[in-house]
C-alpha cells in the first residue's frame, strides 16, 4: 500500500534529512550572533547587576534562551535587540531577587572593586559616587535605563540603539534626556 | 529671565549633551558668576555620570562566557538519561482512572437511589415468586428467616437496606397482606396464629440399609498362609 502524506496548502513537506539540515543552518547562523552578541548580551547584564559573576550567568542564560527560541525569530535582523532585551530582563529579575535577598539578610554586598586605578582617597570619593550613581539608575524607568546603558558602551551610536531596539531616533533621544537629568537631579 | 530659568535651561542643555551654549543662555553666563560656577558644578556632574556609566557597561567581557554558553547549550541538545514521564501516557492514565473512579462512585449511590425510590415495590427478580408484600419490621423478623434454603431456585433480590420485604407464594400473598394489617392491631393473636416449623425437619436423615434376598454375604476365613 502507498503511504500518503497530509501536508498544509502551501506548505512543501520536508523530509528527515531537511529538517536536519535547516536545524544545522539555523545553529550556524546562531553561533555567529553569538559571537557577535555575546559580550553585548553580557554588557548589558553587567551594567545592572555590578557583578561579574551574576553578569555573567544571567548573560549565559540569556543566550541559551536565544538559542531555544532561536527559530521563531522572524526577523533574523532584529536579533540583536531580542537578546538585549532578554538579558535586560533576566537581570533586572536577578537585581530584584538580589536586592530582596540584602534587605532579607541585612548585609550589603560591597561591589566589585577595580585593583588598578587612583590613590585610595580618590578611590574612596569615585566607589562613593559609584555607589549613589548604581542607586539613582535602579530607580530609573526600565526603559530609559535600557537606553542610558546601550548609549554608553563603545561602538553603539543612538542611531545603532534606535535599530536595535526597533524605536525612532527622537524616543532615543528623550529617554535618554529624561534619564541623565534625573540622575543628575538624585546626584547633585 | 530670572538666573533660576537660565540655570534650567542649562541643565536642559547638558542632560541632552549639547556641547556649546549659545544665545542669551552663553550671554547670561558671561554676565553672571553665580550661574557660571554652577554651569561648572554641572557639567562636571554630567561628566561624572557618563564617565561612571560608561565604566558600568564596558567592562571586559570574561572569556568563559561563550564557552559556558557553548557547554550549556551541548548539555540542552544531548539526550537527558533522567526519567522523563511521557506525558500523553500520565493524562491517559489518569483519565481511565478518573473514569473509573466516577464510575465506581456513581455506581453505588445510584443503585441504591433507584432502590429507595423503588421501596414500595422492591426489585426482585424472580420467576417463581410473583408476588411481594413489603410488612413491617417486626413481622419481617418474625416470618422471614435470615438462612435461606440452598436447593431452592436462584432468585436474586436487590433489597433496600430500611424496607424489609418478605417473599411468599402467590396464593398466600392475599392471606400475608391481611396477617401484617393483624399484627398491628393486635399482636398477640397474631402470634398465637403461626406455629414454630416443625422440630422433625431440623433432625439427620435417616437411610436404610441395603438389603438383597438373592445376596449372601459370608466373613471370609482366615488362610493357612497367614
Amino acid at each position: 500500500m502507498r503511504e500518503l502524506v497530509l501536508t498544509q496548502p502551501g506548505s512543501v513537506f520536508a523530509g528527515p534529512s531537511e529538517r536536519e539540515s535547516e536545524s544545522c543552518r539555523a545553529r550556524r547562523e546562531f553561533e555567529e550572533r553569538l559571537a557577535e552578541c555575546g559580550p553585548l548580551a553580557y554588557r548589558v547584564a553587567y551594567g545592572v547587576l555590578r557583578h561579574t559573576a551574576d553578569a555573567e550567568d544571567v548573560a549565559q542564560e540569556a543566550l541559551l534562551k536565544a538559542y531555544r527560541n532561536f527559530g521563531r525569530l522572524r526577523e533574523p535582523k532584529r536579533f540583536r535587540g531580542w537578546l538585549v532585551r532578554i538579558a535586560f530582563r533576566m537581570a533586572l529579575d536577578r537585581w530584584r531577587s538580589v536586592k530582596r535577598r540584602e534587605k532579607r539578610e541585612t548585609q550589603w554586598v560591597a561591589p566589585e572593586q577595580k585593583a588598578s586605578g587612583p590613590t585610595v582617597e580618590e578611590l574612596a570619593v569615585s566607589s562613593e559616587f559609584q555607589e549613589r550613581l548604581e542607586r539613582a539608575m535602579g530607580e530609573l524607568p526600565e526603559k530609559s535605563r535600557l537606553v542610558l546603558l546601550l548609549a554608553g558602551i563603545q561602538g553603539y551610536t543612538l542611531e545603532e540603539v534606535s535599530e536595535m531596539l526597533g524605536i525612532p531616533m527622537g524616543t532615543v533621544k528623550s529617554r535618554l534626556f529624561f534619564a541623565r537629568k534625573q540622575l543628575a537631579e538624585k546626584l547633585r | 529671565m530670572s538666573c533660576e530659568g537660565y540655570r534650567r535651561r542649562l541643565i536642559d542643555a547638558l542632560a541632552s549633551g549639547e556641547g556649546s551654549l549659545t544665545g542669551d543662555v552663553a550671554a547670561h553666563l558671561r554676565m553672571c558668576a553665580e550661574c557660571k560656577k554652577f554651569y561648572e558644578a554641572q557639567v562636571h556632574l554630567f561628566g561624572a555620570i557618563d564617565s561612571g556609566v560608561r565604566a558600568m557597561v564596558n567592562e571586559t567581557v570574561p572569556g568563559s562566557l561563550l564557552a559556558g554558553v557553548h557547554a550549556r547549550i551541548e548539555e540542552v541538545r544531548a539526550p537527558r538519561l533522567v526519567w522523563r514521564p511521557a506525558w500523553s501516557v500520565v493524562a491517559l492514565a489518569a483519565t481511565v482512572l478518573v473514569v473509573s473512579l466516577s464510575f465506581v462512585r456513581r455506581s453505588g449511590p445510584l443503585r441504591d437511589a433507584s432502590l429507595t425510590k423503588a421501596s414500595a415495590a422492591a426489585a426482585i427478580r424472580t420467576e417463581t415468586v410473583p408476588f411481594v408484600a413489603t410488612p413491617t419490621k417486626a413481622a419481617s423478623r418474625a416470618v422471614n428467616p435470615r438462612r435461606r434454603p440452598r436447593n431452592k431456585p436462584e432468585t436474586r433480590i436487590d433489597r433496600p437496606t430500611e424496607v424489609p420485604e418478605v417473599i411468599v407464594l402467590a396464593e398466600e400473598g392475599e392471606a400475608f397482606v391481611r396477617f401484617v394489617a393483624r399484627i398491628r392491631v393486635d399482636p398477640q393473636k397474631a402470634v398465637a396464629l403461626t406455629r414454630p416449623a416443625p422440630l422433625q425437619q431440623d433432625l439427620p436423615v435417616e437411610i436404610a440399609l441395603l438389603q438383597i434376598e438373592k445376596l449372601k454375604v459370608k466373613l471370609l476365613e482366615p488362610t493357612t498362609e497367614e
